[in-house]
C-alpha cells in the first residue's frame, strides 16, 4: 500500500477519515495512531516492533533527561559549589542523550548499513589477500526508518537543549513518530511543529477538506502524469547504461531529475494534503527548487526538511564544538574574513554532505553525490566575491534576465550531473555513464526514433511535456507568492467545480496506471 | 547594546540593526554570518553559545540577540 495506490486512496484513507470524523475528539488521536500502525504493518509486517521499541526508548530517554534536569535544580538550590554540580549534571545529561541517540542510530546502522560496512571491509581484506572474515547479512529494513530516526533524534536533542518539554504522553509521541502520511517519505517534521495539532483531534472543516483534497490531486498529477510515465525510459537507461551513450545519457539524467522531483514532491503534496484535511500543518519540503540561483539555494528549496535537520543537528553542533570555534577563529585571523569563513565552514559542511549522501543509501555513489555538492558549494562560497567584482567590472546586472538565464542553465547542469550519479546503480557506473556522454555523442537519436524504443511512446512524451509545462506555470505563480487554491476558492461554484472536475479528468486520462502499466514505487520510500 | 550593534555592523554592514526584526527569516544573516558572529559575541560578552541557542528567534533582531546574551550571562 502506497499513497498513490487505489487501496490507500479509495479504501484506507477514506475509512480512516470516516473513523476520525465519527469518533469523539478525545479518541481521534487513537484512531490516527491505530491507522498508522496498521499502515506500517501492511508494508513491513512484524518489523513494527522496531518502531514500537524506538518509541518506548525515545519516550523514556526524554523523561530521563527531564528528571536529570529536575535533580540538578534541586542540587543547585542547596549546594555551595554550583559550578562543580552543573558540570556533573551536564555530563550525566550528555551521557543520557548519547545513549538515546546511539540506540536509535545503532538500529538504523545495523539494519540499513551493516551490509555496506561488512562488504567494504571484506573487500579491503581481499585486497591484502586475506580471507573475508565477516559474513554479509541482509536485514529487512522497516519502512520509513530513515525518516522516523531523524525525527526521534531531533526530539531528543531538542529536549536536551530545553527547546521543548519532554512529552509524558506516550500516545502523543508515538503518533508524532508514526503518523502514516509522513511515514514513507517524510517530510522530517519537528515535534514542536506537529505533535500537538496531531494529538488535538481537530474537527474536519470544509475548507481544510477541499484544500487538502486539491493538494492530494496535485500530488497525483505529478506522480501519475510525469513521474510514472517517465519511469520505463529512466529504468531502461539506468538498468542497461552500456547500451546507450551521448545524448541518450543526457536525456536519461535530465528526465530522471524531473521524475525524482515529480515523484518526491508529488508524494509530499499527498502527505501535506492529508495533514491539511486533519487540520495539521505539515512543513513544506520543496519551494520551486529549479528557480534557485546557486547550488546552496537549490538545497534550501529541495528536500528542505532534510536540509534544515542537517543544519540544526550536524552543521551547528560541529561548528560550535571547541575545535570548530577555534578553527573558525584561527582561519579568520590567518586568512582574513572571507577565506577564513569558507575554510572554517568546510569541516561542518563536510559533516553535512557526508551525512546527506550516506543517509540516502548504502553505495559509494551516494557518498560521491554528497561530496560533489560539498565541492560545488565550497567553490561557490569561495568565488562569490570574485564573481561580484567581475560582473561589476563587466557592467553585468546580476538581476537582469540574461544573467538569470545563465545562472539557471549553470544550476541545471550541476543538478543533472549530480542526479546522474545519484541514480546510477554504482559509482563506477556513474563515471562510465558520465564519460559516455562525450564518447558517443550523436544528435540523430533525437530524430531516428531511438527514444521511442525506451519503453515510452510519443503519447507518453506529450503527456509528460504537458505535465512539465503545467508544473512550470504553477511554479512561476507560486514564486510570485500567489496561492492558487486561495484564488480558486474565490471563484463561483460552477467555475470552481468545473475546474476541479477538469483536473480530475486530466489525471484520469493522462495518468499512467491500470492495465499495461506496472505500479511504480515511491522513489524516496526506498531511502 | 552599542557594542553588539558594532559587532553586527562589522559582520554584515548595510543593515539597520536597530529596526530590523527579520535578520534570519528575511535571509539577511545566513548561517555563515551567524558562525562569524558567535565567536565575536562569546569573546565580547563572556558567554558560551551552544547549538541549543541556534534558533531563528534568538537571532532575528539585535534585541533578540541582546536578550539571548543577557539570558546566557544570568546562567
Amino acid at each position: 500500500m502506497t499513497y498513490n495506490s487505489p487501496l490507500y486512496l479509495f479504501a484506507f484513507f477514506p475509512l480512516v477519515l470516516a473513523a476520525y470524523y465519527i469518533s469523539p475528539q478525545r479518541h481521534r488521536s487513537r484512531v490516527l495512531l491505530l491507522a498508522s500502525y496498521i499502515f506500517f504493518y501492511s508494508i513491513s509486517g512484524k518489523l513494527l516492533i522496531y518502531l514500537l521499541l524506538s518509541t518506548l526508548l525515545i519516550h523514556h530517554t526524554g523523561l530521563w533527561l527531564d528528571h536529570c534536569r529536575s535533580e540538578e535544580k534541586k542540587e543547585l538550590a542547596v549546594t555551595q559549589d554550583k559550578k562543580a554540580s552543573k558540570a556533573v549534571f551536564a555530563k550525566k545529561r550528555r551521557h543520557i542523550l548519547w545513549f538515546g541517540i546511539g540506540f536509535q542510530l545503532g538500529i538504523l546502522l545495523l539494519l540499513k548499513y551493516s551490509n555496506f560496512f561488512v562488504s567494504n571491509l571484506n573487500d579491503v581484506m581481499n585486497l591484502f589477500s586475506l580471507k573475508s572474515i565477516l559474513p554479509a547479512t541482509h536485514f529487512v529494513v522497516p519502512i520509513g526508518i530513515s525518516f522516523y530516526t531523524l525525527q526521534a533524534v531531533s526530539y531528543l536533542v531538542d529536549v536536551y537543549y530545553e527547546k521543548i518539554k519532554p512529552d509524558d504522553n506516550l500516545e502523543r509521541l508515538a503518533l508524532y513518530l508514526a503518523f502514516f502520511p509522513t511515514l514513507m517519505e517524510g517530510p522530517i517534521s519537528r515535534y514542536s511543529q506537529v505533535a500537538e495539532s496531531l494529538y488535538e483531534g481537530k474537527q474536519i472543516q470544509y475548507k481544510n477538506l477541499t484544500y487538502g483534497l486539491q493538494r492530494i490531486l496535485w500530488g497525483l498529477f505529478k506522480k501519475l502524469i510525469i513521474a510514472d510515465r517517465l519511469n520505463p525510459l529512466v529504468e531502461s537507461i539506468f538498468n542497461t547504461p552500456g547500451n546507450y551513450s551521448g545524448i541518450t545519457i543526457i536525456i536519461g539524467a535530465v528526465l530522471y531529475t524531473f521524475q525524482l522531483y515529480a515523484d518526491f514532491s508529488g508524494c509530499i503534496d499527498m502527505t501535506i494534503g492529508a495533514g491539511e484535511i486533519l487540520g495539521v500543518t505539515i512543513p513544506e519540503n520543496f519551494r520551486q527548487p529549479f528557480f534557485a540561483k546557486t547550488a546552496s539555494e537549490f538545497w534550501r528549496r529541495w528536500h528542505i526538511t532534510l536540509g534544515t535537520w542537517l543544519k540544526d543537528y550536524v552543521f551547528y553542533p560541529i561548528s560550535l564544538t571547541k575545535f570548530g570555534k577555534k578553527l573558525g577563529k584561527k582561519s579568520r585571523e590567518k586568512f582574513g574574513k572571507h577565506l577564513g569563513q569558507v575554510l572554517s565552514t568546510s569541516l561542518p559542511l563536510f559533516g553535512v554532505w557526508m551525512a546527506n549522501g550516506f543517509w540516502h543509501g548504502t553505495g559509494w555513489h551516494y557518498i560521491f553525490f554528497g561530496m560533489y555538492y560539498l565541492a560545488i558549494i565550497l567553490f561557490e562560497n569561495l568565488t562569490e566575491p570574485a564573481v561580484v567584482t567581475l560582473t561589476n567590472a563587466l557592467h553585468i546586472n546580476r538581476e537582469r534576465i540574461p544573467y538569470r538565464i545563465f545562472q539557471t542553465v549553470k544550476l541545471l547542469i550541476i543538478v543533472f550531473i549530480g542526479e546522474l550519479f545519484f541514480a546510477a546503480r554504482s559509482l563506477s557506473q556513474g563515471f562510465q555513464m558520465f564519460a559516455s556522454i562525450f564518447t558517443g555523442f550523436n544528435w540523430s537519436v533525437l530524430t531516428d526514433g531511438s527514444l521511442l524504443k525506451l519503453g515510452v511512446s510519443i503519447q507518453d512524451f506529450f503527456a509528460v511535456f504537458f505535465g512539465l509545462v503545467t508544473l512550470l506555470i504553477v511554479g512561476v505563480i507560486h514564486e510570485r507568492g500567489i496561492s492558487i487554491r486561495d484564488r480558486i476558492s474565490t471563484w463561483r461554484m460552477p467555475a470552481r467545480f468545473g475546474f476541479l472536475y477538469a483536473a480530475i479528468i486530466v489525471v484520469l486520462i493522462l495518468g499512467a496506471y491500470g492495465e499495461g502499466y506496472l505500479p511504480v514505487k515511491l522513489i524516496y520510500a526506498g531511502f | 547594546m552599542e557594542q553588539l550593534l558594532e559587532i553586527l555592523n562589522g559582520i554584515n554592514p548595510g543593515i539597520d540593526y536597530e529596526t530590523e526584526t527579520k535578520l534570519i527569516d528575511g535571509g539577511l544573516l545566513d548561517s555563515f554570518s551567524i558562525l562569524s558572529l558567535i565567536p565575536e559575541l562569546e569573546d565580547a560578552f563572556d558567554v558560551e553559545i551552544t547549538p541549543g541557542e541556534m534558533i531563528p528567534t534568538n537571532f532575528n533582531s539585535a534585541d533578540a540577540i541582546w536578550n539571548m546574551i543577557n539570558h546566557l550571562q544570568e546562567d
